[in-house]
């Protein structure tokens, strides 16, 4: 019991300290995420704590995850005049992009000979965690993975996204926001609120969409074609 | 000081009995599409039909999505009983994350300025 209170309080702590570093430093480096996760592993394992353990009080901790999946209908709400405005290249885009996402990693993956559950946690990749958690465990993968997954490609997205865009010839704000949170969801949409707010606006709308899509597709199509 | 708390805890309150009729939607019908998402598209047909007021949920949704990247740190955790998948998939896996990400990069772009160009040519 006090195993399971220690783990909360370090978890919170080392969020916080992760996020006072990111604030403090602005660096895209320097992930949330993979430091306060960093941290909380590198002591589990130092202590002994099995992860089974630490899975309990995670329980109680992802509790208001599902909250606030739903409260993202807000910013979207918010913005509706630019759904409006830019629906047929949103729709369009976000569709496109997070086909090709999942085609992506699922072909490399099963090329690469990987087990069934890697490639179905992988496919998910792009959309925001509580949506890949989901989809990975209605569709037969493991939701620590699918986690993980979306974690690598937020952080990569977050930290190269923006000079890859403007390489990419990808000029106009509209498509740069929607390229970021189609592809790294929530980090991408923080960098695209960095560059401007047309761009984060339509990052956030990106993110809630594209989360919705694949939630949508990806756990009838999975089934069928990974064997 | 504490009425702004109560309003807060309360709009959570709000968030999570819409996730949790999005969950029993999934449940009763037994679509596969997450509750999180019927409940998400539940609190945009709320709002958009007026039913209920963006004022009513937007402290406390402001709060979660300020908040967002604190839920993902225990799922996160999991890695540690995957250090072997990593060790011997390593390269495959880094091979899928990134063009994973840089083909759909281009793709949006692509598209939405494809398309975007196009609106205003008209």
């Amino acid at each position: 019991m006090l195993v399971i209170f220690f783990t909360i309080v370090l978890t919170i702590a080392a969020y916080w300290f992760s996020r006072y570093l990111f604030l403090r430093f602005g660096s895209p480096l320097l992930n949330i995420v993979i430091i306060s996760t960093a941290i909380v592993i590198i002591t589990l394992v130092t202590l002994g704590i099995p992860y089974e353990t630490y899975a309990i009080g995670g329980d109680i901790m992802t509790f208001l995850l599902g909250p606030a999946t739903v409260a993202l209908a807000v910013p979207l709400y918010k913005n509706r005049p630019l759904l409006k405005k830019y629906g047929l290249a949103i729709v369009v885009g976000i569709s496109a992009g997070s086909l090709v996402s999942v085609v992506t990693a699922v072909a490399i993956t099963m090329c690469g000979g990987l087990p069934r559950e890697v490639i179905i946690s992988i496919a998910s990749k792009s959309v925001t965690i509580p949506f890949a958690v989901e989809i990975s465990r209605i569709a037969g993968g493991n939701p620590a993975l699918a986690a993980a997954f979306v974690v690598a490609t937020g952080t990569f997205g977050s930290v190269l996204g923006r000079d890859l865009l403007t390489w990419l010839k990808i000029t106009d704000p509209v498509a740069r926001g929607l390229s970021l949170g189609t592809v790294s969801h929530g980090q991408g949409t923080a960098m695209a609120l960095m560059e401007g707010e047309q761009q984060g606006a339509m990052a956030g709308m990106a993110m809630a969409l594209a989360g919705v899509l694949t939630s949508a597709i990806a756990p009838f199509f999975l089934p069928l074609i990974v064997k | 000081m504490l009425v702004k708390v109560l309003k807060v805890v309360g709009q959570i309150i709000l968030l999570w009995i819409i996730y949790w009729l999005g969950n029993q939607i999934t449940l009763l019908t037994g679509i596969k599409i997450p509750g999180n998402v019927i409940g998400m598209a539940l609190l945009f047909g709320l709002l958009f039909s007026g039913l209920i007021k963006l004022e009513y949920v937007e402290d406390g949704a402001s709060l979660l999505l300020k908040h967002m990247l604190f839920f993902f740190v225990p799922y996160a955790v999991g890695l540690m009983n995957w250090g072997e998948v990593f060790y011997n998939y390593g390269l495959i896996l880094a091979l899928a994350i990134v063009l994973g990400a840089v083909i759909p990069f281009f793709v949006v772009g692509y598209v939405v300025q494809l398309i975007h160009r196009g609106d205003k040519s008209c």
